[in-house]
């Protein structure tokens, strides 16, 4: 038999991979990383999500990568770089635009040096991110840092969905069959088939995305109702949102990656944590393709699936919840009324006894035998049969 | 269409190349047909053959336009948040008469409204997870119970599934599935709402009794009927409609096509706003602050029994308040009664009430006072900005007017702005912002936001 026929063809064009769009939100709140300096400073964390960035640009030379900071006040662009309006304005060029488009064919207004030694794609992309990282430091002002411990990770999600949302749709090999259209009349007003269908790869011949959020702040409760709708989005989507927690509380990241069917991992010890590359390649390096075929690390683990409530921000297991609103309260209101949407609501069922069925129909009965003097007005006279 | 043939005697001869142009327009079903003075779809057609016309120039720049305010029209909605009945009871009611058996929705009206139900029941619990769903089926003049109320959307699907084997046959009976529906729906919460929704394909109603006395104890007992027909509009599915919605006559639509049926069914997703007179109503039974579980999922080393089903499964959830194990949620823990959901369920529902403001568009001047040259969001470049001479001279040969006689509802300058951050977006960002985020990139990213701040922290 001839080996070369048409259908081995036909095999070998199914398995061209597809590119793949890896975004990175860092989280770079400042507290979070102070209390992380002794065991792996920011520096060699950074150090480490480039080799990384830089592994996955060379599995396949369409792969594509965005950065994202999640800063303690805002949320900035580390790779492709965000030009900021203050910016163009100084500069008179800039300010029609006409030299921007230009700009942007050449990789950005931040331009690494000439090297000939590395992979150019390799070079651009550590030299934005670092040059980025460091303005974005620097101008960070101690004021900021002081009025607010938390991180902007909400803001950070919705920009890297955007941007998601935006690079799936002008990619031009995406058929449109097999992807999101929420603009096309004809697609359902409140969904898509995606989300019906959780078993079908959505994305099996357009751009597939995923997230990764490397997290060491704690507390995310003050943004509830806005990670949760970037969650849902990313559902919707079918993007993975894989969790790499170097710190703090996990409740609201695992249920992220939990729903989105991405990767969680909590490296709480220092010697975890000194392992971070190693992480980074072995669990969260393979993109949606290849990981129909493994077994993802951290599968067989439960899941804290606890709300915060909407009162003091606390994370509880048994709420109440507005049947309005929906809004979760820690304890019943004191005065009956919804805090969010100032309904009177009554409590039902909640310090109410068991109601027990009452023993009367017994003492009836032997009530005529007895005495019936406590009850004169039940008929005395009446006979009783038996 | 069955009786569209007097319709048509009324028209003009050239109806036929309009009626083929017509896409998933709807005609919307006022009680007198012959009192509208054009459908929807009518308006479609005529305005595409006469943009064909005008078009004599630049066409890619007008038909942008028209994209783009084609998108903006369906996005802009009324974003004052309503109360809406998020805790719904809906009892869905399928026509399983031999109208049924009809062809002119591929592959039959019957195969097609199964296959588009169990879409429906999906969609339906992906939207409102909290929700209760029930099947009836009308067929052979009786109301049959095709599965009971429940909040899992297999139990539903299985049961349709099994329905496809059946055949349609007799006639539907409009009072029957309305009392049984009224019966199903007579124990549920005061706090939920009580809606109907009848999938009609037939023309016909073969009712035992007076159907009248049926709608005023429906309207009685606050449930609120919606009805799709299949073939054509019906008087008394116009009026129960009406009659059960307070007068309002939207609820009762006629499909045009496959697309416009399936459009019908998946806008029923959406929960419905209530009504002052059911605020009224409300008042009157009051409003309950539910207690809830959240429990955590467990995984286990040797499969256990879980308390709702017996089955044997290895892991599941454990009740917050008496750790029994329940292997599905949402759930009422069958030890307990505590209702059990994943806070995840509630989060569903909230950008329904905290919807997210739509944003304005932007003029050249505005754009230029602030100097934007990409898109907040995703980054993409957006068209430059004019010098201000050329703008005041308003040139004919300039890119920007050629931009400036774009459709209504689409910017002159391709941007979008969020009133409360004061960031400019692209068509792209605003439409995927509004209907599948419903978060501004713009407010999430920055803690200090120049405008109000109130708007957003309030979701």
């Amino acid at each position: 038999m001839n080996a070369i026929d048409a259908t081995d063809r036909a095999v070998a064009e199914q398995d061209i991979e597809p590119p793949s769009l890896l975004t990175i939100i860092i989280d770079t709140n400042p507290h979070a990383w102070a209390l992380l300096d002794d065991t792996l400073p920011l520096t060699k964390a950074v150090a480490s999500l480039l080799v990384f960035i830089n592994a996955h640009l060379a599995i396949n030379y369409t792969n594509q990568v965005a950065v994202i900071a999640s800063h303690s006040e805002r949320a900035e662009w580390l790779y492709p770089t965000d030009v900021h309006p203050d910016n163009v304005q100084s500069n008179g060029a800039l300010a029609n635009g006409r030299d921007y488009e230009d700009l942007m064919d050449r990789g950005g207004p931040v331009q690494p040096p000439d090297d000939a030694n590395k992979y150019r794609p390799f070079a651009q992309l550590e030299h934005t991110l670092m040059y980025n990282l460091r303005k974005m430091m620097n101008t960070t002002t101690t004021d900021a840092i002081n009025s607010s411990p938390a991180t902007m990770l909400a803001g950070a999600l919705t920009r890297a969905l955007a941007y998601i949302s935006k690079q799936t749709a002008s990619l031009p090999t995406a058929t449109s069959s097999t992807q999101f259209n929420y603009s096309d009349p004809s697609a359902m007003a409140g969904g898509n088939e995606l989300t019906t269908d959780p078993t079908k790869s959505a994305n099996a011949l357009g751009l597939s995305s995923r997230i990764l959020i490397v997290s060491v702040s704690g507390d995310l409760a003050d943004r509830y109702i806005e990670i949760m709708n970037c969650i849902f989005a990313c559902q919707r989507m079918s993007v993975p949102i894989d969790v790499l927690k170097l710190a703090g509380d996990p409740v609201f990241l695992q249920q992220a990656a939990d729903t989105t069917g991405g990767i969680y991992m909590s490296l709480s010890t220092s010697t975890a944590r000194a392992g971070l590359l190693q992480y980074l390649m072995f669990a969260y390096l393979m993109d949606q393709t290849a990981r129909n075929h493994l077994i993802a690390p951290g599968e067989g683990e439960g899941v804290d699936f606890r709300a915060a409530c909407f009162c003091h921000k606390r994370v509880v297991d048994i709420g109440f919840v507005c049947s309005i609103c929906l809004s979760i309260f820690c304890e019943p209101l004191p005065d009956g009324t919804c805090l969010l949407c100032g309904s009177h609501l009554s409590m039902t069922n909640y310090g109410r006894k068991p109601v027990v069925v009452p023993k009367k129909k017994v003492k009836k009965k032997k009530r005529p035998t007895e005495s019936g003097t406590d009850t004169p007005a039940s008929g005395a006279g009446t006979p009783m049969p038996g | 269409m069955a009786d569209s043939d007097a319709e048509y005697d009324g028209e003009g001869p050239d109806e036929d190349d309009v009626m083929e142009v017509s896409d998933g327009g709807r005609r919307a079903m006022a009680s007198r047909p012959k009192e509208r003075a054009q459908a929807r779809w009518e308006a479609t057609a005529s305005s595409n053959w006469e943009l064909q016309e005008a078009a004599d120039g630049s066409i890619e720049g007008i038909l942008g336009g028209l994209e783009e305010a084609g998108k903006r029209k369906r996005l802009l909605k009324d974003t004052t948040p309503l109360q809406r009945g998020i805790i719904r009871h809906t009892l869905l009611v399928l026509d399983l008469s031999s109208a049924m058996l009809e062809k002119d929705l591929r592959p039959t009206r019957h195969l097609l409204t199964i296959n588009y139900t169990i879409m429906f029941v999906r969609e339906y619990f992906e939207q409102n997870p909290i929700s209760q769903l029930g099947i009836f089926g009308m067929r052979e003049g009786l109301a049959i119970r095709i599965s009971d109320m429940s909040g899992n959307p297999n139990d539903h699907i299985a049961a349709l599934k099994q329905l496809r084997s059946t055949e349609p046959k007799g006639n539907p009976s409009l009072q029957n599935a309305l009392d049984m529906a009224r019966a199903a729906l007579y124990h549920t919460p005061s706090h939920g709402t009580r809606e109907v929704v009848i999938v009609l394909g037939a023309l016909l109603s073969s009712d035992p009794g007076d159907i009248h006395d049926t709608i005023k104890a429906c309207i009685r007992d606050r449930i609120r009927v919606r009805i799709i027909g299949l073939a054509a509009q019906m008087h008394i599915c116009a009026e129960i409609c009406r009659k059960t919605n307070g007068g309002d006559e939207n609820y009762y639509n006629v499909a045009v096509d496959e697309v416009d049926y399936r459009q019908q069914l998946m806008d029923i997703t959406t929960p419905p706003v209530l009504r002052s007179t059911d605020t009224e109503a409300q008042k009157h039974n009051q409003a309950a602050l539910l207690m809830m579980g959240f429990p955590s999922r467990i995984v286990e080393e040797k499969p256990t029994l879980c308390a709702c089903h017996g089955n044997l499964t290895r892991g599941g959830y454990l009740c917050s308040r008496c750790k029994a194990k329940v292997c599905n949620l949402p759930a009422t823990c069958p030890t307990c009664d505590l209702t059990l959901i994943l806070s995840t369920h509630l989060a569903r529902s909230y950008h329904h009430l905290f919807p997210l403001r739509n944003w304005v568009e932007v003029s050249w001047t505005r754009a230029r006072q602030e100097g934007s040259i990409q898109c907040f969001g995703c980054l993409t470049p957006f068209p430059r900005i004019p010098n201000p001479q050329e703008a005041v001279n308003g040139t004919e040969h300039d890119v920007a007017s050629a931009r400036t006689k774009r459709a209504e509802g689409a910017s002159e300058s391709s941007r979008y702005e969020c009133e409360t951050c004061g960031q400019h977006f692209c068509i792209d960002c605003d439409v995927f912002c509004h209907e599948v985020v419903h978060n501004c990139p713009g407010c999430q990213s920055n803690a200090h936001l120049p405008g109000n701040q109130n708007g957003h922290d309030a979701g």
